[in-house]
């Protein structure tokens, strides 16, 4: 069953004041996630398709635009994600445990990041 | 891979253990596989249920003699038969009724199935998904609670391409692969001669590739097929046969895998 070992795993997830997410990796890794990252980032069909498209310089801001992100809940998704749900109402990203490891904020990671 | 709803994960504490009989390709038999592994599941003194998964195209009605639609009135769901408690799309629909569904409803038909229904107390659940891997798939690994899954393929590599894609979603979704079954493997014919008519090794070769355990090869009889249209699994209608004998072994193997696996830990939680 060695293909069934999933290593990565988070031994706790904690808000970190009121703009961060921070996940204890089972590997010992202290992950800091934003929420403006985590909502700028979601991977959703939705929101990829609207990263995808040229930036819109006419562009006007809805007013659930100028709130701040912030999640309304986090719920496990299976053994393997999580599913945003968020304070303008959006919430069908799933956040896979891999993804929330490759969008680490934290100074290593960024380090590592700007490297490669 | 995105949710069709809301999705809390659904609680089923009167089933012990629930395994995913799957492939990524359609016709390698699955649905065989699924009936006859929940029957040898069954004649080794479990309490096994049996859910097909497939909305589109249920073949359980058939392969287990029940044919027209449940009267529910007189007759509840799910279906006592063979030894099993057994649902499936067919037992709403008539057979000649296309269920022509977009996600959500099939989402919420098969959170119906596992919910709404008594299913009493199980050993077993086995569940027959469709070929593919779509919103069946996703609403089953999403919200309920898998201890395994079962790779069907065929020998040939056409088959083992599709079967990698359902591997490679059991991966990302992170249910175990209990391993991987070689169906269709080889035909022994009259003349006591072994045919490998569509290649052979393809199964062990896919265990292999993905360090999981290759559950076994099961013979192609015309039997299986005879047995599956009469309404009688073949390990019903045949135990002798090698193909039942094969279907007893798999599940001695499956059932020894389930007890050397470490059940996935739940996610914690964040309280906001």
């Amino acid at each position: 069953m060695t293909e069934n070992n999933f290593a990565l795993f988070p031994n706790s997830l904690k808000k970190q004041g009121d703009d961060s997410l921070l996940i204890v990796w089972n590997d010992g890794h202290q992950g800091i996630l934003g929420w403006k990252h985590l909502r700028g980032n979601c991977p959703c069909a939705t929101c990829r398709d609207e990263r995808d498209k040229p930036a819109n310089p006419f562009h006007i801001l809805k007013p659930s635009e100028l709130v701040q992100p912030a999640p309304t809940s986090l719920v496990p998704v299976g053994h393997y994600a999580y599913r945003i749900v968020w304070n303008d109402g959006h919430d069908s990203g799933i956040y896979t445990l891999e993804s929330l490891r490759n969008l680490c904020q934290c100074q290593e990671c960024i380090e590592k990041k700007t490297t490669t | 891979m995105q949710p069709q709803a809301t999705m809390p994960k659904l609680s089923l504490p009167n089933i012990r253990t629930i395994i995913a009989v799957a492939s990524g390709k359609g016709g390698v038999g699955k649905s065989t596989v699924s009936a006859n592994l929940a029957l040898a599941l069954a004649a080794s003194g479990n309490k096994v249920g049996l859910l097909d998964a497939d909305i589109y195209g249920p073949s359980m009605p058939t392969m287990m003699g029940i044919n027209g639609v449940i009267d529910q009135a007189t007759t509840p769901l799910p279906l006592d038969r063979h030894g099993l408690k057994i649902m499936s799309m067919g037992f709403l629909v008539p057979p000649t009724q296309a269920v022509i569904w977009r996600g959500p409803m099939v989402h919420r038909a098969l959170t119906q199935f596992l919910t709404d229904l008594d299913w009493g107390v199980l050993d077993y659940l086995v569940i027959d998904l469709p070929p593919g891997t779509g919103d069946a798939q996703l609403t089953l690994t999403q919200t309920v609670p898998l201890n395994g899954s079962v790779i069907v393929t065929t020998p040939q590599e056409v088959s083992m391409i599709d079967a990698r894609k359902g591997i490679e979603m059991f991966k990302q979704v992170r249910v175990p692969i209990l391993g991987i079954i070689e169906n269709m493997s080889y035909f022994v014919g009259d003349d006591g001669k072994r045919y490998e008519i569509f290649r052979h090794g393809g199964g062990a070769k896919l265990a292999q590739e993905y360090t999981v355990p290759f559950l076994g090869e099961i013979p192609i009889d015309p039997k299986v097929a005879e047995s599956g249209d009469e309404g009688l699994p073949i390990i019903l209608k045949h135990p002798e046969n090698p193909v039942s004998k094969a279907y007893m072994a798999l599940a001695k193997t499956v059932i020894s895998e389930l007890g050397t696996m470490v059940a996935p830990k739940e996610l914690p939680k964040l309280e906001l």
